[in-house]
């Protein structure tokens, strides 16, 4: 009797010790969370969550301090992401627009534009280039999108406009068989006759 | 059911699902000939009542899972499961345990996974083990051969027996006994030797089953044909009847009174059956090259063990189901080395 | 003795074949090549008209170096790019006018546009002399002896990979002599159908080793060894006696198996070698050449004749008289196929190159480019219907590489793309072989090149994504740097300020320390007389009731202004809104002569064109809505706005500070405006864009 309870007491002591030393010896630094959370956003820096950037809002996220359905540019399938993440109730995106699918980028109407910098201070990626009094330009590999610049336009010379697919760019489609189509259309009516209407 | 093909490869080397599961229906004439000539014509009433069952079935459970019952019907996969299922059960076991095989197989054993090719297990064997567990007295009266038992039944008197369990003028037992792997195991318990079980009637020459033998060559027969044409792999018969085959031959070299030899292990019970036509069904079995092998050689490892020392005589079914257990982890393991990487 | 052993086990188990080369799987398909190998050569005639799009190779797209109404002579650089950039220059096939420099459909599958050259041939066919800009002696003086010289000569003839990679040929050669050591001549063509490779190798074998002489002579390549299915033996014996003269020249025939022509395939036929993954065989000491790109190169180094033709095979099932034929490039499709004698009207779109690694062309006016070797004329055919994978692993029996589609097909499927990358899907070849096989009739290969799209894809979107994110962050830091650079200004400023204060209060002191009163510090100064304004304020208020006249006279003043701003504001609005109001007017009149172009579009897309129609027309319901409902708000302001003012202005009991809000409220409101009239904006491009878009469609249609 009093062997076992001293081996279970010995054994626990050992474990005790083991998982102490384990906290200890592979602590992680931070909060690995914000990272594996903004690595899910699409960096586009748009501010539309209402925080300033993506970082921000996946801190925000991280310290459960914001709902998951934030991510305009991300949409759906990101805010699935972050709520598998931060294991949480996905939400339903307040917009119910799926996110653009294709991309857009910010031109600036050279001969309109008054060179008043407000597009340059607005641009949360540095993409617009150009001083005071002079035409900007925006450089389109590095522009998000995000649209910030166009509203704060006094002369309204900024336009967002789809990127033209090229050789380049161009993908694959995935194929759509006859026998699967059937049973996805299948699957979403049973699984939309599951949900307690 | 047709679309335009709108991108590369624009050929086809015309096989499809259906011409594969055909012939391998085909190959399985020559066996079902010989099951006649020797057990009389009870599988053709099973097999009737199998293919019912399956049509019944297979329609139903199609219309429950919304999906389109003519081509999934058409597919003929079915077909083989129910051919397996007949070939293993006694033809002249009543007729709800076909029936009751058959549900099982294709309901739990296929479609509750998702239909053909998500099954884990064969749904044949799956079928039979079902009825082996669960009536193993209806499973254990296997029709003897017309030659021993000295009546040939006709088709009435099958017709009699399955649907009514009697036949007016003879009692069952006159007509029914012990499958060659029973004697031998009982015989075993009784403390017969092997070689005493092999004198009995129910063998040749002291060394093959009668009627038995006969069959598992026709299957041989269908499946070599099969593996000429390229519709099943070689390494499927070649690792299970290897195992099989080798492990009885060194354990019958050791103690002769014990274990019965490799001709009789490998022409005894539905072993070519399995070789050429169960274990070689692709949905549940490995499928790289090296896996396939692993995976038929644990079947006869298992098959050898399950009859010398399990409890019941034949281990087909449950050597199958456990080695589809073992599929993910034996594919994850036999991966091929991929060209241009050490 | 294996191979005996081999071929005795096929008679009776007639996949065993596989077994008699050297790389894994392979299939053997219907070859149907005697439709086109029994018809002989044909000379076509001058097209009218040559469209010569300016990408016809990997890498960047030539730019024109003539201008619309140029006159061009044969053999005439027309088009190349900057030298940084990897690309193959272009030359004029003919002598003619160049009518137009446009944007047509290009012979790829995605029926994407590219900018073309076009040029309509005249009847003299001036030819430029030494185009490629020899020296003026001619023979030995530009057989090049150095790699360098070599691609030279071979980037400015503008030759690219002619099996149907269309890889920049010079790109590929080493800059390095001896790097190489075996030199490989593909002439396997192992897909069905074509057969320009062995009418090339049958007719012009002595050319196709002189290229080859040619490149092992520059790059000092000991040996030579040319690699021919054995269902070519005609071209066997062509190139067999014209390599007698060659001691370095070694003719292999090969069994007839497809992909026998893959790269990595012939390399592991030939020398037993695999490449290993993720280098070139170049990196291993062997070049491959296409028999085709040998002899462009040998016509470019011996003849002075850059690359503006080709060997085509015209063939299918749907042609009376298939044919092969030497043809200048950019002549279109359907002229080469009319001249087959189609056996029905050309109602089905071509597939450009063979039939298992082929694609269909989006319209068959596409014109043949430096890759294209076959065109092939098939009848639709139907697929069965595809049935769920049976795992039966035809697949992986088949494919070249030894990988596992069937695994591939599941993850693609299930859109799983790491574990697709991480089964080597970018190893595959899409030869399509697995599909070739699979009794499921899967579309496998259709699943790897999304896979592999959708991967690429996804690589892009994280390295802008990394780099935005880079950049907002170094922007943050900037934007933090400035402001402590400023803090630190002011405070530094501040400091000093004060030192200099009390410096100069020290002064004083000492100065002041003979006149006995005590003059007070700037600061001690400035809060006395801040306390002394306080003390008079207190004072004004009290004395309020008194001092409304002067009160009303602040209020008018600071009025004025703020009203100005104020309408300035509405007036802005006011225009914006109509603005809007006119737009959205204009895109609905644009919608509207959609549908009408849209009900003149055959009735198959009609459906689906009315359904984009009507959304259309609601949303810009909707917007007009919206803008009559802004238009309103904004005047219901404009006239609250005073009642409010003077609400707040009667109330006012302070000085300006009070009136300053109310000048802030309609700077307020003309933000709010101004945002709404953005957000309206954004609404009408949105919809002007779907018009647009809508159109373009229409337009393709028609």
């Amino acid at each position: 009797m009093l062997d076992a309870i001293l081996i279970f007491l010995g054994l626990a002591l050992l474990f005790g010790l083991l998982l102490g030393y384990a906290a200890i010896r592979f602590k992680v630094e931070g909060n690995p969370l914000t990272d594996i959370i903004n690595k899910e956003l699409p960096q586009t820096q748009c501010g539309q969550c209402g925080f300033p950037g993506c970082k921000p809002y996946a801190e925000a996220l991280a310290n459960g301090e914001s709902e998951v359905n934030l991510c305009v540019p991300g949409g759906h399938e990101v805010m699935i992401k972050i709520s598998e993440i931060t294991h949480r109730e996905p939400v339903e995106m307040a917009d119910s627009t799926p996110a653009p699918t294709e991309r857009i980028v910010a031109i600036i109407d050279e001969d309109v534009c008054i060179g008043c910098v407000h597009c340059i201070k607005a641009c949360p990626v540095d993409a617009i280039v150009g001083a005071t009094k002079l035409m900007h330009t925006v450089i389109t590999d590095e522009c998000t999108g995000c649209d910030l610049c166009a509203p704060v336009c006094p002369v309204d010379c900024i336009d967002m406009i789809p990127i033209a697919q090229t050789l380049q760019t161009w993908g694959w489609k995935e194929p759509i068989t006859q026998v699967e189509q059937t049973s996805a259309t299948s699957q979403d009516n049973s699984s939309s006759s599951d949900k307690p209407s | 059911m047709s679309q335009r093909l709108t991108t590369s490869p624009f050929l086809h080397n015309n096989s499809s699902v259906q011409k594969l599961m055909l012939q391998i229906q085909l190959a399985a004439l020559p066996a079902l000939l010989t099951h006649i000539y020797f057990f009389g014509l009870g599988i053709t009433i099973q097999w009737t009542l199998a293919v019912l069952t399956l049509l019944v079935v297979e329609t139903t459970m199609l219309k429950l899972r919304n999906r389109p019952v003519m081509p999934y019907l058409s597919d003929l996969s079915g077909l083989i499961t129910v051919t397996g299922i007949v070939f293993c059960i006694p033809p002249e076991s009543p007729w709800w345990l076909v029936v009751s095989a058959v549900t099982f197989a294709l309901i739990f054993g296929k479609h509750l996974y998702g239909g053909l090719g998500y099954n884990p297990f064969n749904p044949a064997m799956l079928g039979y083990a079902f009825v082996l567990i669960s009536f193993p007295a209806e499973i254990s009266h296997w029709t003897l051969p017309s030659t021993l038992s000295g009546h040939t039944l006709s088709f009435i008197d099958s017709f009699h027996l399955i649907f009514y369990g009697h036949i007016p003028s003879l009692s069952l037992d006159q007509i029914t006994g012990a499958t060659p792997l029973d004697a031998i195991k009982t015989g075993l318990t009784m403390g017969k030797s092997v070689t005493d079980s092999l004198q009995s009637h129910l063998f040749y020459l002291d060394a093959l089953p009668y009627g038995w033998t006969e069959l598992n060559i026709a299957f041989l027969v269908g499946g070599l044909y099969l593996l000429s044409r390229n519709y099943i792999r070689w390494q499927y018969p070649v690792g299970f009847l290897l195992a099989l085959g080798g492990m009885s031959a060194i354990f019958h070299a050791i103690d002769p009174n014990t274990y019965a030899s490799a001709s009789v292990n490998l022409f005894s019970g539905g072993v070519m059956l399995a070789a050429f036509f169960i274990i070689t069904d692709p949905v549940t079995s490995s499928t790289t090259p090296k896996g396939r092998f692993i995976f038929a050689f644990g079947i006869g490892v298992l098959v050898f063990i399950i009859r010398n020392w399990g409890a019941f005589p034949d281990g087909i079914a449950f050597a199958i189901l456990l080695m589809n257990l073992c599929v993910p982890l034996i594919d994850q393991y036999t991966k091929p080395r991929v060209m241009g990487y050490k | 003795m294996k191979t005996q052993l081999i071929k005795w086990l096929t008679k009776i188990y007639p996949i065993a074949k596989r077994a008699l080369k050297k790389f894994h799987g392979g299939v053997f398909p219907s070859y149907y090549k005697e439709l086109s190998s029994r018809h002989t050569t044909l000379q076509t005639s001058l097209p009218k008209e040559l469209i010569l799009p300016l990408n016809q190779h990997i890498g960047a797209e030539d730019l024109p170096l003539v201008a619309m109404g140029d006159k061009v002579k044969k053999y005439q650089l027309i088009a190349a790019a900057d030298l940084k950039n990897l690309h193959a220059p272009i030359h004029a096939p003919a002598s003619g006018t160049i009518t137009a420099i446009e944007y047509r459909q290009l012979p790829h599958t995605s029926g994407l546009t590219g900018l073309c050259i076009v040029i309509t041939t005249d009847e003299q066919q001036v030819e430029q002399t030494n185009p490629l800009n020899f020296p003026a002696k001619k023979g030995d003086a530009c057989q090049p002896n150095t790699p360098q010289a070599l691609k030279d000569i071979v980037y400015q003839a503008g030759i690219v990979g002619m099996g149907g990679a269309g890889f920049p040929t010079f790109a590929k050669i080493p800059n390095v002599k001896g790097k190489i050591q075996t030199l490989i001549i593909n002439g396997a063509e192992c897909e069905p159908f074509i057969t320009c490779d062995d009418v090339l190798m049958q007719q012009h074998a002595s050319e196709v080793l002189s290229g080859a002489q040619i490149i092992a002579k520059a790059l000092a390549c000991p040996s030579i060894i040319a690699g021919i299915e054995d269902n070519k033996p005609l071209a066997i014996k062509a190139m067999k006696q014209a390599a007698h003269k060659f001691e370095n020249i070694q003719i292999q025939p090969l069994l007839t198996i497809y992909p026998m022509g893959g790269e990595k395939q012939l390399i592991k036929e030939l020398l037993n070698t695999e490449i290993p993954a993720g280098t070139h065989a170049i990196d291993s000491g062997i070049l491959m050449m296409n028999v085709s790109t040998l002899r462009a190169i040998h016509q470019a180094i011996n003849l002075g004749r850059p690359l503006i033709s080709r060997l085509i095979t015209v063939s299918g099932l749907g042609l009376d008289k298939p044919f092969n034929s030497e043809v200048l490039l950019g002549t279109p499709f359907e002229q080469l196929v009319e001249q087959a004698q189609p056996k029905s009207a050309l109602n089905y779109p071509l597939i450009q190159g063979g039939p298992m690694m082929g694609f269909e062309v989006p319209n068959n006016q596409v014109p043949v480019i430096k890759t294209t070797n076959c065109i092939l004329a098939n009848p639709p055919q139907t697929t069965e219907t595809t049935m769920p994978c049976i795992r039966c692993g035809e697949c992986m029996d088949a494919c070249p590489i030894n990988l596992l589609p069937q695994q591939l097909y599941w993850y693609s499927r299930s859109h799983e793309f790491e574990k697709v990358e991480k089964l080597n899907l970018f190893d595959c070849i899409e030869c399509g072989c697995c599909s070739f096989v699979c009794p499921s009739h899967i579309p496998l290969v259709q699943y790897y090149r999304f896979a592999k799209s959708e991967i690429k894809t996804a690589k892009i979107e994280q390295q802008k994504a990394n780099l935005a994110q880079k950049r907002h962050e170094n922007k943050l830091a900037r934007e933090a740097r400035l402001k402590a650079e400023k803090d630190a200004r002011i405070k530094a400023k501040k400091e000093a300020i004060k030192q200099k204060a009390l410096l100069k209060a020290a002064n004083t002191d000492e100065d002041a320390s003979a006149p006995t009163k005590i003059k007070k510090s700037p600061a001690v100064a400035a809060a006395e007389k801040a306390a002394a304004m306080r003390k008079k304020k207190l004072t004004q208020t009290s004395q309020y009731p008194i001092d409304t006249q002067t009160q009303t006279q602040t209020e008018e003043m600071s009025k004025k202004p703020a009203l100005s701003a104020r309408e300035k504001a509405i007036a802005a609005a006011k225009k914006r809104s109509t603005q809007t109001k006119s737009n959205v007017e204009n895109s609905a009149e644009k919608r509207k002569r959609k549908a009408q172009t849209a009900s003149n579009s055959p009735s198959v897309i009609e459906t689906a064109e009315q359904k984009a129609i009507r959304r259309a027309a609601e949303l810009a319901k909707n917007m007009k809505k919206k803008a009559l409902a802004e238009k309103n708000r904004v005047e219901k302001q404009t006239n609250n706005a005073p009642e409010d003012h003077q609400l707040t202005t009667s109330q006012n009991t302070g000085t300006g500070t009070q009136d300053k809000s109310v000048i802030e409220k309609p700077i307020a409101n003309k933000r709010a405006v101004a945002m709404q009239a953005a957000k309206e904006r954004a609404a009408a491009m949105k919809a002007k864009k779907l018009a647009e878009a809508l159109q373009t469609k229409n337009e393709k249609i028609e």
